[in-house]
């Protein structure tokens, strides 16, 4: 019976999952619900996982999906309200403290999928290839978004004069 | 000595660590000679650390995320909503199986049971409360062609000895009833009454039954439902025996 190693591959993901989720969704509760929804479909969906797959590219995938999805419903919702709502980020306090470091408000101003890619392949380790096959593009489209991502971050940190990054670049 | 300009995919996976040593050395010795460039690219690999480095802290652990709970919690809400889609199934079968048997009521639990009542409302009184009391057919033919249907055909009952005294109109919930009362100058009386079948397009079966001492005898025909009701005695039988063999 293969559940309990599904379970227990699946475990050794949370952490992951969550980090990501979190600096997705920018939110602790919708965090958690995307990576509820992921855990769910990677459930159903475990027999049609292709072996070669790495089962960190495959959850992540599925999350990136999720959020997008939801952002889309969001949006939809927002403009039959005849209204956008702002995307200002609701930080737990905790993570409230975090942001103070320039680095990761500079991170945390970046779009969605700048995130994303910089996690991807900054933090998780992710091949270019596999990420290039999450985000359904070229490899080279890849290396074009992550010059520009990477490039968006250093601009944002250091535009704040108090930036600790500046003087540790000295 | 080789200066082309690294590739996009080299200078990101030289700030990634993914270069074998040769290639290495090689951006290496290109951004050596090109300072600008070299400045963002170890900003990039700064900044790559610094996100390493920032986002390694644990969150507080959330056991409601544990694969097991979500495996459990998905496979009770499965089971209610199966749970649901039962309970909804079980509704439309009970509605659907008590509507069909209910499709005759409407005027009673058992067929022309109205016309039973009417029967009791005015024969036990000889007629008081009549719409219209004559003796004359062609008046009552007409009197219940107008206001019943057309083709309602009028029993003539002389040689049984019964002749009509007068009628009266019930409201029905299957449209507007009439019952003509006969009487034989003896002390019994016969009831024909006639309504339409309702909007349910209820027929009945040819049929009779007795009930708290009246007999009714019932059917359809030319798209009306027909009763006669008459006391459940020898000489009502025998009445209501001759008002059907008359009416068929």
């Amino acid at each position: 019976m293969p559940t309990p190693n599904i379970d227990d591959d699946l475990r050794t993901m949370l952490p992951r999952l969550r980090r990501f989720a979190l600096w997705l969704a920018r939110d602790v509760h919708a965090a958690d619900d995307l990576v509820q929804s992921t855990i769910e479909r990677a459930l159903s969906r475990w027999k049609s996982r292709r072996e070669e797959e790495s089962l960190r590219a495959w959850l992540f995938a599925i999350l990136y999906r999720q959020f997008l999805d939801g952002k889309r419903r969001a949006t939809r919702y927002a403009q039959l309200l005849g209204s956008l709502s702002s995307d200002e980020p609701t930080w737990p306090s905790a993570e409230r403290v975090a942001v103070a470091h320039s680095t990761l408000a500079a991170f945390a101003a970046l779009s969605p999928e700048q995130r994303s890619l910089l996690i991807w392949v900054s933090v998780e380790g992710l091949s270019y290839q596999e990420v290039a096959d999450i985000l359904g593009v070229p490899i080279g489209t890849v290396m074009s978004r992550l010059s520009r991502a990477r490039r968006a971050l250093r601009q944002l940190g250091e535009g704040d004069p108090q930036s600790p990054s500046l003087r540790l670049l000295k | 000595m080789n200066l082309t300009p690294p590739s996009e995919h080299d200078i990101h996976a030289y700030v990634d660590g993914h270069l074998d040593d040769p290639r290495r050395s090689q951006v290496e010795r290109y951004l050596s000679r090109h300072a600008e460039q070299a400045d963002e690219v170890h900003g990039w690999r700064h900044d790559a650390q610094q996100l390493r480095t920032l986002l390694a802290g644990d969150l507080a652990p959330a056991p409601a995320l544990d694969p097991s709970r979500v495996r459990e919690r998905v496979r009770r809400r499965r089971f209610v909503r199966m749970g649901m889609a039962a309970g909804i199934v079980l509704c439309l079968f009970v509605g659907g199986i008590a509507g069909w048997a209910a499709r005759g009521i409407g005027s009673g639990d058992a067929p022309m049971a109205d016309a039973m009542q009417a029967y009791r409302l005015l024969a036990v009184d000889r007629g008081v409360g009549m719409d219209i009391t004559t003796g004359n057919e062609n008046d009552l033919r007409a009197w219940l062609s107008g206001r019943v249907g057309q083709d309602v055909r009028l029993p003539d009952l002389a040689d049984a000895g019964f002749r009509p005294i007068g009628g009266r109109l019930f409201a029905t919930n299957e449209g507007p009833a009439a019952m003509v009362l006969y009487d034989d100058g003896s002390g019994h009386t016969v009831s024909f009454y006639v309504r339409p079948p309702g909007p349910a397009r209820h027929f009945l079966p040819r049929g009779a039954r007795e009930d708290d001492g009246l007999l009714a005898n019932y059917w359809s025909e030319g798209g009306h439902n027909y009763a006669v009701v008459a006391v459940a005695d020898a000489a009502g039988r025998q009445a209501a025996e001759r008002v059907t063999g008359k009416a068929i």
